[in-house]
């Protein structure tokens, strides 16, 4: 009989001297292929507009290359903008793959745990209060932070998978929500028109300052969400399984919650509540994956090509009129949130 | 099924030490367990029997480090099992739980790959050994035809042995397995039960909670009888096993025979006893 590998028909092992690399076949042809995509989305969204430049151009514009009239159009409005879509998609993507993973069920999001709603009413608040306010993304950026906190504190000690955790948290973003609408409900009607887009979530005029914030935590986040991807693999398992392969079940489950909350308060600091990519892109990932383990990278990636794309259509469906990207993620994701729940299908762990 | 290789028992010869002093475990208001000793003899098949409800299932899980005793504490090779790293205990002792459960479109070989992990880390992901010992655990369970096959395409038996295949290819000395035999039918049980006794010819330690007491009688070396938290008897089952215990166990009267093949005791002629037990 010929000498079979059978783990590994689907893998292949990078090896030098004594370490070595196991790579699913599949995931790291999809990121491949996702990257190529973004990268080819990113030159398009770029040089799609009035001004007609080819995609070449406009990369190389977005590197300083070309003319000053292009240089300017490109870098600083239309980079800023892509790359808060590429981050705050990218950061909703990994944080709703570890959120799923660790719930056990492919319908937890952040945007159900509150943090959403958190950065919301807080930026509503903001604007509301002080008509010129400047700071609404961080506002939104400590209205998070105080809706994890709030959440992580009244559910502490509790229940084992972290059931409690998630139904402290739709409690703390209902109290949210409430708080929002009766801002909404009492400001004069331009404090409200100006507050608006963060009701939705939109890309649209976000200080840079966030941006970058939301890009230095997505270089830490990322990496640590791949050093906890073989603990979460494990954690697929049923508790008894991966105790007995020595995952520290405690200590993995309250670090996938911290970081998904810390990627989480930084993209809707920048984005707003645009919670259905957190949906939308682990589940594409596990798909294209074949449901293969934990795909966050992957699920990141599918993020920001989803949250680059519906900000485009956004853009230019209605142009010049601006829906707001939160609403375009909205009308593509609830269908297929509706297609998830009615599928013949048992398959309903991540 | 093949004979085991020694890779998948490497180690294993050193003698490890497992045992349970002044345990006391339970839930939020019941003690399950009170006060429990237990040595459990290396190198051989522990059987742990007791009626519903007696502790056994909760003292396989303090064993394994699955709960936490209120009292009390299990050792392994003379250190509290608590205090050690998970990782660490995951390379000396294996566990197969009773509600095992893996995630959907897992194929055999994948799952049993899974029990490497305690061995590897983020920079040694798969050695040749790794794939050596997965080879040699499909081997040991009779799985080289299925390994491509999903889990939950197979049937109860030979999900079993998947996962106790997955639980050999940790490679460690001790072997916890809490009711292995429950969902199976004869020939599947027989199956299971011999691949433990293969195991325990390899040199390895085995703690089984098991059921039905003639099985224990057959394939344990040791027996541990437990009624309401407590060990009320222990040692080989041709000793320990008499028509009292199984009364004070049970509640049922039998008769004891032997069985021919292997001269362990079978419970027969069972009869539900007129005498009130005691609890």
């Amino acid at each position: 009989m010929p000498r079979i590998s059978p783990p590994l028909t689907a893998h292949c092992v990078l090896r030098l001297g004594d370490y070595s690399l196991l790579l699913h076949r599949r995931s790291s042809t999809v990121a491949l292929f996702l990257c190529l995509a973004l990268l080819l989305s990113s030159a398009w969204i770029l040089a799609f507009g009035a001004n007609g430049l080819t995609p070449w151009a406009a990369l190389r514009a977005a590197f300083g290359q070309g003319e000053p009239m292009q240089l300017l159009l490109i870098r600083e409005l239309r980079v800023p903008r892509l790359l808060s879509g590429l981050f705050s998609g990218a950061a909703l993507g990994a944080a709703g793959c570890l959120l799923q993973t660790l719930a056990r069920n492919r319908l937890a999001t952040p945007g159900v745990i509150g943090i959403d709603n958190g950065a919301t009413a807080f930026a509503v608040a903001s604007i509301v209060a002080v008509p010129t306010s400047l700071a609404p993304s961080a506002l939104a950026l400590s209205g998070a932070a105080t809706a994890a906190v709030l959440t992580f504190a009244l559910a502490a000690g509790g229940g084992a998978r972290g059931y409690r955790f998630i139904v402290v948290g739709i409690a703390i973003g209902a109290l949210f929500g409430a708080a929002t609408n009766l801002m909404l409900a009492r400001a004069d009607i331009d404090a409200a028109n100006a507050a608006y887009p963060w009701t939705v979530g939109s890309l649209n005029a976000r200080p840079s300052q966030a941006v970058w914030l939301l890009g230095g935590g997505l270089l830490l986040g990322l990496p640590a969400a791949k050093l906890l991807v073989r603990a979460l693999s494990l954690m697929r398992f049923s508790d008894s399984v991966a105790i007995g392969l020595g995952v520290r079940l405690r200590l993995m489950r309250v670090l996938s919650l911290l970081l998904c909350v810390w990627l989480t308060a930084l993209a809707v600091a920048v984005a707003g509540p645009v919670g259905l990519i957190a949906l939308v892109a682990p589940e594409m990932a596990r798909h294209l994956c074949a449901r293969h383990g934990v795909p966050v990278l992957n699920a990141a990636l599918c993020g920001a090509l989803l949250m680059i794309l519906a900000d485009w259509l956004g853009r230019h469906l209605l142009a010049p009129i601006e829906i707001p990207v939160g609403i375009i993620t909205a009308i593509v994701g609830a269908p297929y949130l509706l297609w998830i729940l009615l599928r013949q299908s048992s398959r309903s762990s991540p | 099924m093949t004979s085991l290789p020694t890779l998948l028992t490497d180690g294993s010869c050193a003698a490890v030490r497992l045992e349970a002093r002044g345990l006391s475990m339970g839930y939020a208001h019941s003690q399950v367990i009170e006060h429990l000793d237990l040595l459990i003899p290396p190198g051989q098949v522990t059987a742990i029997v007791g009626p519903n409800g007696c502790g056994k299932s909760t003292l396989l899980a303090g064993l394994s480090r699955l709960h936490k005793p209120s009292a009390g504490a299990v050792l392994l090779d003379g250190k509290a099992i608590a205090s050690l790293p998970s990782r660490e205990v995951a390379r000396r002792l294996a566990l197969l739980p009773q509600d095992a459960s893996a995630p959907d479109g897992l194929s055999v070989a994948e799952l049993i790959r899974f029990g490497r992990q305690p061995h590897q880390s983020l920079l040694r992901q798969w050695s040749e050994q790794d794939q050596a010992i997965v080879d040699a655990a499909l081997a040991a369970a009779d799985l080289l035809e299925l390994a491509e096959r999903p889990l939950e395409s197979m049937s109860g038996g030979q999900r079993q042995r998947a996962w106790i295949a997955m639980a050999i290819a940790q490679a460690t000395p001790l072997l916890l397995l809490d009711e292995p035999t429950s969902a199976l039918d004869l020939g599947h049980q027989i199956e299971v039960f011999e691949l433990i006794r293969q195991l325990a010819a390899a040199g390895k330690t085995i703690v089984m909670v098991v059921h039905d007491l003639s099985s224990a009688c057959r394939y344990a070396d040791h027996l541990v009888a437990m009624h309401q938290g407590q060990i009320i008897a222990q040692g080989a089952p041709s000793d320990v096993v008499t028509a009292e215990l199984v009364e004070r166990l049970y509640g049922v009267r039998c008769v004891l025979l032997q069985d021919p093949l292997s001269a362990t005791p079978i419970i027969a002629g069972i009869q539900r006893s007129t005498r009130p037990t005691e609890g």
